[in-house]
């Protein structure tokens, strides 16, 4: 049984390909497919119809801000700057460092705290949220359904569904799932091109699946596995937002943890880490390879963040390898005219 | 599979209710669903070379084995029927769906 899906997988992913991948590096293989509700399956109508939301300003109580503020496709769907600063609702501050939009569509959940469980969930939070959109819902729809040519967008991809809180995070959610990383010469050496990447970011690949253990967390082809960590960002008490997942709910093993971030196309969405404290893969690297930024007396730090030993020329060749995760530029049109 | 389960419930059979073992391995539980009686207990084994936990927020089952080290055992009872998941609070990914008679 086990077997039979393997070899169907197999002979899918050859045809796709054009290659077949040796078996213990095709686990690091994109999917073919992202995952999608059943309740909300991907339609050209709704794909549509989330862009536009997506990148619509309108969606913001004084129509300055959107999604794309934050999550731009011009800076590796994050916005660059450490905690969000002078990009939210009249340059109000967030708290934490926007993560890439990319991939989230794998994730089981979302926010550093996963403190949202599907991308529906998730969409309306930013709206409402006074550092981000300042939108109350009650006010958007009715804003949304005075645009008249919003009505007809809505009607095509969700028949007599209406324009509501459910269809505008639907659609919107349908958008993001279709941004998914393209094909890095990671990717072309794991099916099997030998010269897509360098020397060292093959050894690089070694040490991060071997001596340094990155992959104990940064497992699978979207880099996570979707473990929360508190990797020793910051030592003694905690408070505030430090406290991580900690926050949705007094669980002693989410004191002080996050979830591990995806490490495809990483060399697009600096500075680094939850509170953007970091502005290098380098420093990043040396932090995760050497037990944390704080080696002592950090409460509840994963058993697996310890010192490796690593010399300078091996975290350089870990580096070259993450280099190597990044592909082209996703080819989206940002949208110039929304209805009226 | 399913007589090796069968075989170790017997074995395991006592007065108090039987002992079902899930391992914690490869950040998945082996098995990842399981049918037991009120009871019976769970015990988590973890095989792996990293803590990993189990917990549910199941109102009458409610448990949180906190951080469990590689190697070591964990056991739960199961208190009230109903279905409920299991999972790892570092890894939420590991899912253990537990149908308790
Ligand atoms: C003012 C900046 C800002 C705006 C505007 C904004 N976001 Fe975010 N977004 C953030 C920050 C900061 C986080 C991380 C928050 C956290 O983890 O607590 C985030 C998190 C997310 C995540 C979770 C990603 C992950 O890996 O966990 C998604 C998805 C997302 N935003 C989508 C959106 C969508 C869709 C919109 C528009 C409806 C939007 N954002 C508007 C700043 C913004
Ligand atoms: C214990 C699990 C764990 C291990 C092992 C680990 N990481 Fe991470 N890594 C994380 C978590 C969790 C974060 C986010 C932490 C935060 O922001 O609080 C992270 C963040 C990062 C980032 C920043 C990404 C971003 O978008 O902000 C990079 C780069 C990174 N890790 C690389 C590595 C490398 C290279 C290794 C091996 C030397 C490694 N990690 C080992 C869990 C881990
Ligand atoms: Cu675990």
């Amino acid at each position: 049984m086990i077997k039979k899906s393997l070899l169907a997988t197999l002979v899918v992913s050859a045809l796709f390909t054009g290659a077949t991948a040796n078996d213990d590096m095709k686990k690091w293989l994109r999917p073919t497919e992202v995952p999608q509700p059943t309740n909300n399956k991907l339609t050209p109508a709704r794909i549509e119809l989330g862009k536009l939301l997506y990148f619509d300003k309108r969606l913001s109580k004084n129509d300055t801000v959107s999604c794309a503020t934050c999550h731009s496709p011009a800076r590796g769907w994050t916005d660059e700057v450490p905690t969000s600063k002078a990009v939210g609702f009249e340059g109000r501050v967030g708290p934490r460092n926007s993560p890439v939009v990319l991939n989230s569509a794998y994730q089981r959940h979302q926010f550093w705290d996963g403190r949202a469980k599907s991308l529906e969930q998730q969409a309306l939070g930013p709206i409402e949220a006074d550092v981000e959109m300042n939108m109350p819902l009650k006010e958007l729809v009715p804003k949304l359904q005075k645009i008249k040519g919003y009505k007809p967008l809505f009607d095509k991809a969700y028949p007599g569904e209406g324009i509501n809180k459910e269809t505008i995070a639907k659609a919107i959610a349908s958008f993001e799932r279709t941004v998914v990383s393209t094909e890095s010469p990671f990717d072309k050496y794991a099916k099997g091109d030998k010269k897509a990447i360098s020397k060292d970011a093959k050894e690089g690949f070694s040490l991060f699946k071997g001596k340094a253990h990155c992959v104990d967390c940064h497992d699978g082809f979207n880099f996570t596995d979707g473990s929360f960590q508190n990797i020793g960002l910051h030592d003694g008490n905690l408070t505030g937002k430090e406290l991580g997942r900690y926050n949705v709910k007094k669980r002693a093993a989410w004191y002080g943890v996050f979830k591990t971030p995806t490490l495809r196309d990483v060399t697009k969405s600096y500075p680094y880490f939850h509170d953007g404290s970091v502005k290098t893969l380098k420093e990043a690297t040396v932090i995760c390879s050497h037990g944390g930024r704080f080696e002592h007396n950090v409460k509840n730090k994963s058993d697996v963040m310890v010192d490796r030993h690593l010399s300078e020329a091996e975290v350089d060749k870990i580096v070259e390898f993450m280099k190597s995760l990044t592909g082209p530029d996703l080819d989206i049109k940002v949208p110039t005219k929304f209805p009226q | 599979m399913k007589k090796i389960a069968i075989a170790a419930l017997l074995a395991s059979v006592t007065l108090f209710g039987a002992d079902h073992v899930i391992d914690q391995k490869g950040k998945t539980f082996i098995p990842h669903e399981i049918t037991v009686k009120v009871g019976d207990t769970l015990t988590f084994v973890n095989s792996d070379p990293f803590a990993h936990n189990a917990y549910t927020d199941d109102e009458a089952n409610e448990f949180d084995i906190g951080m469990q080290a590689p190697g070591t055992k964990k056991t739960v009872p199961v208190k009230a029927a109903g279905k409920f998941d299991v999972e790892c609070a570092i890894h939420p990914n590991m899912l253990l769906e537990v149908t308790a008679n």
